[in-house]
């Protein structure tokens, strides 16, 4: 969807505000609190990366932009629990449990983080396909507009740019995002910056990684 | 880069990577300029999260 976590080339924000040379991790402990849950609740399996990404963009454009990184994360957490019957709006409200809790199939324990952690959870999958395109090969990106999850930015769509690497075959967001296991082979795209932002540009190129359906070969 | 307080001389090739898969990218910063005695620990101090996603001056 077009909206405002897709920031490439919007403008106007002002100087990047927080350039401290050690930023802490978290700067309040409800954010530590909020990363807690949102790992126990990945961790039961209710939802994958790409629904809680879906689920964080969804976050309207105006409070999406006043909303710091983990006040989008608990924002996000709450529209996918709400989603899944795991909490009612009143408890979000009340701040507390109305309802019996709603059964999970997994819980992630303490003494399993480390390890969970450690282990993440990769989106590459084997195949026995072959990739598409070629590296060097010249591609031009799809334009599109989806009302769902999409990892390919607005400034990258209906561009030419060239095969500079192939990353494997990986779970397609785009769908992923809805449940559907479908996997295809990833590139990385290399964009001539003047391509995406025209000849005063002072970049030489962007790197966007590219899942194959977002691409078409270019006589 | 300049709204990170790092204006880069003409003549600097800059290459962007937008990190839209699950693959991360992390930059390798230029040491600064004399750091030829420090130690790794040292060295260490001078790593900054903006050295590693190549904004840091």
């Amino acid at each position: 969807m077009n909206t405002a976590h897709d920031m490439g080339g919007m403008q106007g924000f002002g100087p990047i505000q927080e350039t401290e040379p050690n930023a802490p991790l978290f700067h309040a402990e409800w954010e530590k609190r909020v990363l807690a849950l949102t790992l126990a609740m990945g961790a039961t399996g209710s939802w994958n990366i790409d629904t809680s990404r879906a689920a964080r963009e969804s976050v309207l454009p105006a409070a999406y932009l006043n909303s710091s990184y983990f006040e989008i994360w608990f924002a996000g957490l709450q529209k996918l629990m709400l989603a899944k019957g795991q909490i009612t709006q009143a408890e979000i409200d009340s701040g507390r449990m109305l309802q019996a809790p709603a059964p999970i199939s997994k819980k992630l324990f303490a003494a399993d983080v480390p390890a969970a952690l450690a282990k993440g959870s990769p989106v590459d999958q084997p195949t026995d396909t072959t990739a598409q395109f070629k590296v060097g090969e010249t591609v031009r990106t799809i334009v599109m507009n989806p009302i769902g999850h999409t990892r390919l930015p607005r400034y990258a769509r209906g561009r030419n740019g060239t095969i500079e690497a192939i990353r494997g075959f990986h779970y397609f967001p785009d769908t992923h995002a809805v449940g559907v296991e479908e996997a295809q082979w990833l590139y990385t795209v290399r964009f001539d910056a003047a391509e995406l932002w025209g000849k005063d540009t002072t970049a030489s190129a962007v790197y966007v990684d590219c899942w194959q359906s977002y691409l078409l070969r270019v006589a | 880069m300049n709204d990170f307080g790092h204006s880069l001389p003409d003549g600097v090739d800059i290459r962007v990577w937008d990190s839209t898969a699950e693959i991360r990218y992390l930059v390798l910063p230029l040491p600064p300029k004399n750091v030829g005695d420090l130690s790794v620990v040292q060295l260490e101090t001078m790593v900054s999260r903006d050295s590693m996603i190549g904004v840091a001056p």
